[in-house]
């Protein structure tokens, strides 16, 4: 596959991160797993080791939204979106093994780049939902970014951390849907298999 | 903000004793409660001037007034106990202020804009917690997403729940305190223009707009399964209030 040279060294430091972890890659071992000088690293990510982990970041969040994408695409109504993107999202995280790896060695490097600087993140669930929303005819006085601004928070907070819901469970994920998400959102009552 | 602190400030002084006074004044050795209560005030003071990882017990030892002997005497477990009951007696007191803080509200809505709203003001006013995020993110940021925060979800459901108790079944409860818990956790990690967890109307803007209709529907459909409820959120209707928690319908949701 034809990769650009930014794009290989995106692979090749994730390969790190996955083996050393973040706090403990460098540079030097990116340009040496992506066969390129460290002048050339350098030359992508001029602001050199930080740089080169925040874009790592950026990069597997939006490969995650590429997949999530793929995942809901052909829903048919805002609920089953909401339902198949809360259950594929939790799975995600759960499989994602570099993620849970980082989660429990280097909480206080990863951390920052998930909770204090998540209006990255609640961005881009919400810009993600916008389409979905448009299509709805919202609560009076509601408005789009408001809608997706809260649901793109509360999706946040149960894939990172489902408490006592089960959202490998259809019916739980139909319920959080139907009764925390939408009732404040939609003009109309959300529809939904989820009991009380 | 509200006209019976001292009432809150009492109530504190029994659950974890006499905190500020027992801390500004270098008494002699007590009960070790009261030692325990120092040293807990005194690490916690160290906490907010250097964080977890430069605090010693020599520290915690000077700050508390009495030796480094007595400290583990104390909290066998060195500085780890330390800290273990610096963050159970912060808990205790933030739970015993928001125990105060809803027990005073008389419908639902005002229960749940009075605990979120005392919830957001004391850890956004926490000193310590300031200066860890500011400092060492490592030690708070687990608790506020993936692994640890399910953890406080599970303490601060399983606490508000029964606040909730007059207006809705024990499930039901469980579920709201948890989405209120959810609402404010988002806001600390995520600040939003517009939205300021510590006014009490921002809160109530935000609790009209989101949770009272999802309990609407909530009720509405536990009603047409076949158990009939008054509308929690009809204030003219509200449950005369009970000293235990109903428990009047399982939910589905477990």
């Amino acid at each position: 596959m034809d990769e650009t040279p930014r794009q290989r060294i995106l692979e090749a430091t994730y390969s790190c991160v996955a083996r050393w972890g973040l706090s403990k890659t460098t540079v030097e071992d990116a340009a040496r797993e992506a066969g390129l000088s460290r002048a050339t690293v350098y030359r992508y990510f001029p602001g050199g080791r930080d740089e080169l982990v925040d874009a790592v970041v950026s990069w597997q969040h939006l490969k995650f939204f590429a997949t999530l994408y793929e995942e809901v695409h052909g829903a048919s109504s805002l609920e089953e979106v909401l339902e198949r993107g809360l259950a594929f999202a939790r799975r995600a995280v759960l499989e994602h093994e570099v993620l849970q790896m980082v989660l429990r060695t280097e909480p206080g490097v990863l951390l920052p780049k998930l909770t204090v600087e998540s209006n990255r993140t609640v961005a881009l669930i919400s810009g993600f939902l916008v389409p979905y929303l448009q299509a709805e005819e919202l609560a009076p006085g509601m408005s789009i970014h408001h809608a997706a601004d809260f649901l793109a928070r509360m999706i946040l907070s149960y894939i990172s951390s489902p408490g006592h819901w089960e959202l490998d469970d259809p019916e739980q994920v139909a319920s959080l849907v139907r009764f925390e998400l939408l009732p404040g959102v939609l003009r109309r009552p959300p529809v939904g298999t989820g009991g009380g | 903000m509200r006209g019976r602190r001292g009432e809150c400030d009492s109530y504190e002084a029994a659950l974890v004793g006499s905190s500020r006074a027992s801390a500004q004044r270098r008494v002699p050795i007590g009960p070790s409660g009261t030692q325990r209560v120092r040293i807990v005030d005194g690490a916690l003071r160290c906490l907010v001037r250097q964080g977890v990882a430069k605090t010693t017990l020599d520290d915690v030892a000077r700050e508390a007034g009495c030796s480094r002997a007595t400290v583990y005497r104390v909290f066998p477990g060195g500085k780890e106990g330390v800290l273990t009951a610096v963050v159970e007696t912060e808990v205790a007191r933030l739970f015993s202020a928001l125990g105060v803080a809803m027990g005073e509200a008389s419908e639902i809505e005002d229960v749940l804009v009075a605990g979120m709203t005392e919830a957001a003001t004391r850890i956004g006013g926490h000193e310590a917690l300031a200066y860890l995020l500011e400092n060492e993110p490592g030690v708070v940021l687990p608790y506020l997403a993936f692994g640890h925060m399910d953890d406080v979800l599970i303490a601060s459901s399983s606490f508000a729940a029964p606040f909730l108790g007059r207006w809705l079944d024990h499930d039901e409860a469980r579920r709201v305190a948890e989405w209120a818990t959810r609402i404010v956790v988002s806001y600390i990690a995520c600040p939003a223009e517009g939205v300021d967890l510590t006014d009490i109307e921002s809160v109530r803007r935000l609790v009209r707009t989101f949770v009272i209709p999802g309990i609407r529907t909530l009720r509405s459909s536990t009603a047409a399964s076949g158990v009939s409820q008054p509308d929690p959120t009809d204030s003219s209707k509200g449950r005369e209030p009970t000293t235990s928690t109903p428990t009047i319908a399982k939910g589905e949701a477990s």
